[in-house]
């Protein structure tokens, strides 16, 4: 039996998957407060393998570990900060967040290993929406819009939510407001504050996040894994601009081409499995 | 089954659309009192594909299911309402507004007919029948003013200069300067949520009908003394606040999205040759 054939093909899956999750962060190069996913690949489980004839689990007999295919497992999140962009729009809000955990000293990929190996990762702040049916979702998207009975909401429709749990809602003109660095809310001319504040989250574990589309995430992780983000946290909010996507071009482009070689390099070995079933077929048995 | 292609087809469609909206703006750059258009992208619905419980294996750090996004999309158009530069015409029927303020005018010559918005202020004045000349925009529409309870037109009579004042105020004065007539003041409108106004044609906005226009637009008075008011300026006009340089950045970076979709598309059809190649 070729069991290679088989190997290749599911090599050639899972290139594929790595091209689609590619192809979408190059789609969202232009999506405020996008976070680029990368598709992680594991091997099927090994399995022992042994010459024929020979004796069960001893050492002539067994010839080795052999992996049968590789799958698209996860795709996972990279929260990277995106630039900032200048918008000058009143109800663009960009969230800037670089959360401390003690005794951590995260990487540029918000990853720490301790000297245990113990792997932890950096939080990340959302601001908070409710959707129609009343679930919670998290976005970094700020770019906001306005009903008109004043509601904020994000550009799906959905209502942001302030820290008292209702959504913000500003009556007049939005030119009038100021968003100060902790999300409450301020009259420009006056500078009082106006009794509302956005609520934003602190997720410990950014990994337990699930991209629902439209910019928006889930949480599924346990509920003491999110809080609302504290004074002492190193988040803040900036009006006026957006938060870009942290997709690189550059690097999209080359990860578009190894996939691309690499779909090639397992479909050649496809082939040349066919080859050889074909000699084994055509040629061996031909009388 | 290819879902290269149809994330990058359909965000090459959104790119196009971004592309548009910049073409408008771009095209106006030299519209009186133009405000730009800005798209919002957000990526589309993703799915999840499922896993069973047995794909949950050591090392793995998210939760079970496979995320898949289908590329990005515009889900909103944005008004850039910031202030235009005023460019001086000494033109008595040119008025430029400072500060958050549109014009009001009306869609037809009675003022019962549907409200409209504009910023631009290049007004004429047009001849009516019973010899007075009535303030019109430069697409013929009458300008709304206000004698303090009720709306009006601006009606000046034959020969008569027309004088605006910074708060609005409007005078009309004969040739020997003895009689002036107070018109009252010109409506003005502070923009509450820019998103609802409707840009409707010849530069002007409007109030979508399902919409209630207080809740889109709120009369304000010109407060020419306070720093942060709306005042009048007469013998200027307000330019598109479309600047080239950030549309051409936008162009850009918009032009090198769409080639780099490209690019997935033309990569993704490769892959489908070589799945179709296996049997050649």
């Amino acid at each position: 039996m070729l069991r290679g054939l088989y190997t290749a093909a599911s090599g050639m899956i899972a290139q594929q998957r790595r091209h689609d999750t590619v192809t979408n962060n190059i789609a969202n190069l232009n999506t405020p407060g996008y976070k680029g996913t990368s598709s992680v690949n594991r091997a099927f489980p090994e399995m022992l393998i042994a010459a024929m004839g020979g004796k069960d689990s001893s050492a002539e007999g067994t010839i080795g570990k052999l992996n049968t295919g590789v799958f698209a497992e996860e795709n996972l999140l990279g929260l990277l900060q995106g630039d900032m962009m200048e918008t000058d729009r009143s109800q663009d809000l960009a969230l800037i967040s670089d959360i401390l955990v003690d005794g951590s000293t995260f990487d540029a990929s918000g990853k720490y290993v301790d000297a245990d190996g113990n792997v932890s990762y950096q939080p990340q702040a959302f601001f908070t929406v409710r959707t129609a049916d009343g679930e919670v979702r998290y976005t970094r998207n700020g770019s906001f819009q306005t009903t008109a009975d004043g509601t904020l909401v994000s550009s799906e429709g959905m209502a942001v939510l302030g820290t008292n749990g209702q959504p913000i809602n500003v009556r007049g003109s939005w030119d009038n407001v100021t968003v100060g660095s902790d999300g409450t809310l301020y009259d420009r001319t006056t500078n009082e504050p106006l009794g509302q504040q956005l609520y934003l989250t602190k997720v410990a574990n950014p990994n337990l996040l699930i991209r629902e589309g439209n910019g928006l995430f889930r949480y599924e992780g346990q509920p003491n894994g999110i809080e609302q983000v504290q004074a002492g946290d190193r988040v803040s909010i900036q009006q006026g601009f957006l938060e870009r996507s942290n997709v690189d071009s550059a690097q999209s482009a080359v990860d578009l081409m190894a996939a691309l070689r690499a779909y090639s390099a397992n479909q050649q070995i496809v082939k040349f499995y066919d080859q050889s079933l074909q000699k084994a077929v055509n040629e061996v048995g031909k009388v | 089954m290819n879902n290269s292609m149809i994330s990058a087809a359909a965000s090459m469609g959104a790119m196009q659309q971004k592309l548009d909206i910049l073409a408008d703006n771009i095209s106006n750059i030299n519209t009186d009192g133009y405000k730009r258009k800005n798209a919002v992208f957000e990526d589309i619905l993703t799915n999840i594909q499922p896993h069973e419980d047995s794909f949950l294996l050591e090392g793995r750090r998210s939760p079970l299911g496979f995320t898949q996004g289908w590329g990005a999309r515009v889900v909103a158009q944005t008004l850039d309402m910031t202030q235009g530069p005023l460019k001086a015409t000494g033109l008595e029927t040119d008025v430029a507004i400072e500060g958050n303020a549109l014009f009001e005018v009306r869609s037809g010559m009675t003022i019962d007919s549907e409200r409209a918005f504009t910023r631009q202020g290049a007004f004429q004045l047009m001849p009516t029948e019973n010899g007075n000349r009535i303030l019109v925009t430069n697409s013929g529409y009458p300008v709304v003013a206000s004698n303090g309870t009720t709306d009006t037109f601006v009606n000046v009579p034959e020969g008569y200069k027309l004088v605006i004042a910074d708060d609005g105020t409007i005078t009309a004065t004969s040739p020997d300067n003895l009689d002036s007539q107070q018109l009252g003041s010109l409506k003005l409108v502070e923009v509450l949520k820019p998103e609802l106004l409707q840009a409707v044609a010849d530069n002007m906005y409007g109030v979508p009908i399902d919409v209630n226009a207080g809740d889109v637009v709120q009369t304000v008075t010109a407060t020419p003394n306070r720093t942060d008011g709306v005042a009048i300026r007469q013998g200027s006009l307000e330019q598109s606040n479309v600047s080239l340089a950030d549309e051409m950045a936008d162009l850009v970076t918009v032009q090198r999205a769409y080639q780099l979709n490209a690019r997935a598309l033309t990569s993704a059809d490769q892959m489908m040759q070589m799945a179709t190649d296996l049997r050649g």
